[in-house]
């Protein structure tokens, strides 16, 4: 039976979910024996195989066209979705930008911030993805597995993975399961 | 008893009480978020929602009454469905950032909710909507985007204190909290007693000191004895690494049952003082760092000579806010040992001496706080219940909604005024004309509960008019308030007891006779006395005024106590002093021997309530080092003039008749 094969990305986040995934340390090589990692963040392969993976992980919400981009290729590549991590389950530290709006946040970031040279511009290259309100991975596309917490533990995140790669569903509860 | 049925175990519950309160007595455990012991059921939340057998609809459990054969069930699939919903609602109204609230991972009542349902989600997302965070408030913060508007802390300010600064404004998702009409809560009527941000579910009430100080699994809880007053508030203290994070008061607490004030529960948080660590001896006019055994040598060598003496002798004063163990020492060591006449507290007994006089005639006369919950009247006097002594302030603000009646007799205009039914402003001084012209008006008009014989009541009722400046009829109401009381209670202070007259605190005891305040086993009368330990103090024989007449030496032991400037004056010309404190100060600079003393929260021992209840404190933290106990100290200068202290405090307290029944 071929190893089963998953793929990473982060969006709107800060990469520390994919800290806490190298957190777990030697059980790395577990996971590896167990799944092929085809795509991550820290591979050369960037995303999922065309051909489809068994498990797609998401880390960060979506604030832009381009995560929305992301997210829908990786529900379209990936048999289970994962949501990983508060930013990807609920929209997480980045969604206070809800309350002022995108304008206001771009404004401050890169115009009136004290550390902003005078007349610095909201960079407006027609390249850039448009920047939206920032949701939860769920809000754009649908998640069969959310894993909460900022960030979830080493521990949880190699039993997510364990767990999927050996065609088992995750329950997340008591100390695998925490907010914060 | 009730027979039920809850998750197909059968239980027994007291009739009257609710569904939840019988499932958490049986070990049951039954979600809730708006259900808070002390607070009256709410049913806000609706997370406690049970099946009942014969119902058609699942029903809450905090509002519904048992009663016999009820068959419950709170453990469906379906109900589990329905709190799932619930959470996800709530969740979905407000903002809730868990990676940084402080009460996160273990210390929120919302969050652990929603992880008992093994929520990994929110199935509906918020609407972001902003919410107004209020942070003018010294002592916590107020953030409306982690309410859940469940209202414990809107109920804990009014079913609780009494005070109704908190209310809800603005209808359903809008809701919010607000204090008094939409103002900053640092500009509002609160008085700072912290009782909602104890009660808050969530993190909403941010509580500046404590906050991302830990969590409370972290910490160690030490349940102790406030020594802020003589109500003797029970605490509970969570303390870290040596250090108290945040006082709570104990929900368990005989007297305060959770509630504290802002000297209990802030005060102590906002110690700046600074501490003495080290012995400390004058030489060439100034304090120089010395051993113990220099210190404590010096002040025996000192004292031991003076044992006796009448001229040029020896005086000591303690503080009342020592544990009876330490008075006991400092009593036996000064008065037995030392044989100095001059032995008593920094309260000079102006809050007991008149009492325990009054009980050389009536025995225990006075009651218990609880004697609060019934009463229909009260009469406050002499005392200001809204500043000091301020829980037993909450326990009769909180009863006047409920349609008690508070006659506040008072000098000054104070808080209480717009609380209190009748609050009479009188003259200084003329409490007891007061009192005479109330008994008087009760006699003539034929009110009276007890035989009292006024020979001219229109005479006594005119000079109390006279001294009071009160207009007649204001006079007149109270007395028949009071006297057409079905329990009345008279609470009295300061101002009663302070000029040692016992005439006043006869009046006092006839009036409370007279309207059936004090009646066979009911005793409505009880005054507020003033330190932790003021009823110890007295019990001890350590009430007499502190007169000095060229005492050689003077003995001065404060803890953590401080002294007034009239002790102050007192103690300015003398040649040999010795003091025995926790902080630098005024004093300790007067000093010619200065001995450092553990804090409060550093010693163990016992305390005497206003009412007498003997209530343990517990030590929470060590002290610093070099830093001693006061009994240590005690027993250590003791041991050198070989004068060895018996420390048989509980014969001692017996030794002397109380005003107050010891329990």
């Amino acid at each position: 039976m071929p190893k089963p094969r998953i793929s990473t990305d982060w969006m709107c986040g800060c990469a520390g979910c994919h800290m806490s995934l190298l957190d777990m340390d030697e059980r790395i090589l577990q996971v590896a024996e167990l799944a092929d990692l085809r795509s991550s963040p820290i591979t050369d392969l960037k995303e999922p195989d065309k051909s489809g993976v068994d498990v797609g992980v998401l880390e960060g919400g979506v604030n832009n066209t381009a995560n929305e981009e992301v997210a829908r290729k990786f529900r379209q590549r990936s048999k289970i979705l994962v949501a990983l991590g508060d930013c990807a389950v609920f929209g997480g530290v980045p969604a206070l930008r809800n309350f002022c709006g995108v304008q206001a946040a771009l404004q401050r970031a890169y115009v009136d911030a004290e550390s902003n040279e005078p007349g610095s511009q909201i960079p407006d290259d027609p390249e850039l993805a448009t920047m939206t309100k920032t949701r939860a991975i769920h809000e754009v596309v649908p998640v069969d597995y959310n894993v909460p917490g900022c960030p979830p533990d080493a521990d949880v995140i190699f039993y997510v993975l364990s767990e999927l790669a050996q065609g088992r569903k995750p329950e997340l509860k008591d100390d695998l399961l925490h907010w914060d | 008893m009730i027979q039920l049925t809850i998750n197909g175990k059968q239980i027994e519950a007291p009739e009257g009480i609710t569904v939840l309160a019988a499932a958490k007595r049986a070990g049951i455990d039954i979600p809730t978020l708006c259900a808070q012991k002390e607070l009256a059921p709410f049913g806000g939340c609706r997370l406690c929602i049970v099946e009942v057998q014969g119902f058609r609809v699942p029903i809450a459990a905090c509002t519904l009454p048992v009663s016999n054969g009820m068959v419950v069930n709170s453990e469906t699939e379906t109900l589990k469905k329905s709190r799932k919903f619930i959470l996800s609602m709530l969740f979905s109204e407000r903002n809730h950032f868990c990676p940084f609230c402080q009460v996160s991972g273990g210390d929120c009542d919302l969050q652990n909710a929603a992880l008992h349902e093994e929520m990994t989600y929110w199935p509906m997302q918020p609407a972001w909507n902003d919410f107004p965070v209020d942070s003018s408030h010294p002592y916590f913060i107020l953030d409306n985007h982690r309410c859940i508007v469940c209202r414990r802390c809107v109920r804990a300010c009014g079913e609780l204190v009494g005070n109704f600064t908190l209310a809800v404004a603005e209808r359903g998702a809008s809701s919010l909290i607000v204090a008094d009409t939409n103002v900053p809560l640092g500009q509002s009527t609160c008085i700072r007693c912290g009782t909602c941000v104890q009660s808050c579910p969530t993190g909403a009430l941010i509580d500046r000191t404590s906050a991302y100080q830990g969590h409370e699994k972290a910490m160690s809880q030490v349940k102790t004895t406030c020594v802020g007053c003589s109500v003797g508030c029970s605490l509970n203290l969570f303390v870290h690494d040596n250090r108290i994070v945040r006082i709570d008061g104990d929900w368990d607490g005989a007297v305060n049952h959770g509630l504290l004030c802002e000297h209990g529960r802030y005060d102590p948080m906002q110690n700046t003082h600074d501490r003495i660590t080290t012995p400390l001896i004058r030489r060439n006019g100034t304090l120089e760092p010395v051993s113990w055994d220099e210190a404590l040598g010096t002040v025996a060598d000192k004292l031991k000579p003076l044992a006796g003496r009448e001229q040029a002798g020896l005086a000591a004063i303690a503080s009342t806010r020592l544990p009876v163990e330490v008075l006991a020492m400092f009593t036996e060591l000064f008065s037995v040992g030392l044989k100095s006449k001059m032995v008593t507290s920094i309260e000079e007994g102006m809050t007991t001496a008149v009492l325990n006089a009054a009980a050389e005639k009536h025995g225990a006369f006075e009651g218990k706080l609880d004697v609060l919950r019934n009463a229909d009247t009260v009469l406050c006097i002499g005392a200001n219940i809204a500043r000091y002594h301020m829980v037993a302030g909450f326990l009769v603000k909180r009863a006047l909604p409920k349609g008690m009646h508070l006659i506040d007799v008072n000098t000054e205009a104070g808080p209480l005024d717009e609380f209190a039914d009748l609050a009479l402003k009188i003259k200084p001084g003329s409490d007891l004309a007061l009192i005479n012209g109330m008994q008087a008006i009760i006699v003539k008009e034929g009110l009276g509960r007890a035989a009292l014989a006024i020979a001219d009541p229109d005479a006594v009722i005119a000079e109390a008019l006279q001294a009071t400046g009160l207009a007649a009829d204001r006079l007149a109401f109270a007395a028949r308030m009071l006297a057409h009381a079905v329990s009345p209670v008279i609470l009295f202070g300061k101002g009663i007891t302070a000029q040692r007259d016992e005439k006043q605190v006869e009046a006092i005891i006839g009036l409370a006779t007279l309207t059936g305040a004090v009646d066979g086993e009911r005793a409505g009368l009880l005054a507020l006395k003033g330190e932790a330990d003021s009823a110890a103090g007295a019990l001890l024989g350590l009430d007499q005024p502190f007169s000095l007449d060229g005492q050689e030496a003077i003995y001065v032991l404060l803890g953590d106590d401080f002294a007034s400037k009239r002790l102050l004056q007192k103690l300015e010309k003398t040649p040999y002093l010795v003091v025995q404190a926790s902080y630098h100060s005024a004093l300790t600079e007067m000093a010619q021997v200065v001995l450092p003393a553990v804090l409060w929260s550093e010693q163990a021992g016992h305390y005497i309530s206003l009412d007498g209840r003997l209530q343990e404190a517990r030590q929470a933290v060590h002290p610093p080092e070099g830093v001693r106990l006061n009994s240590a100290i005690l027993a250590e200068v003791a041991m050198r003039m070989n004068m060895p202290i018996k420390q048989d405090w509980q014969a001692m307290i017996h030794g002397r008749k109380s005003s107050v029944v010891l329990s």
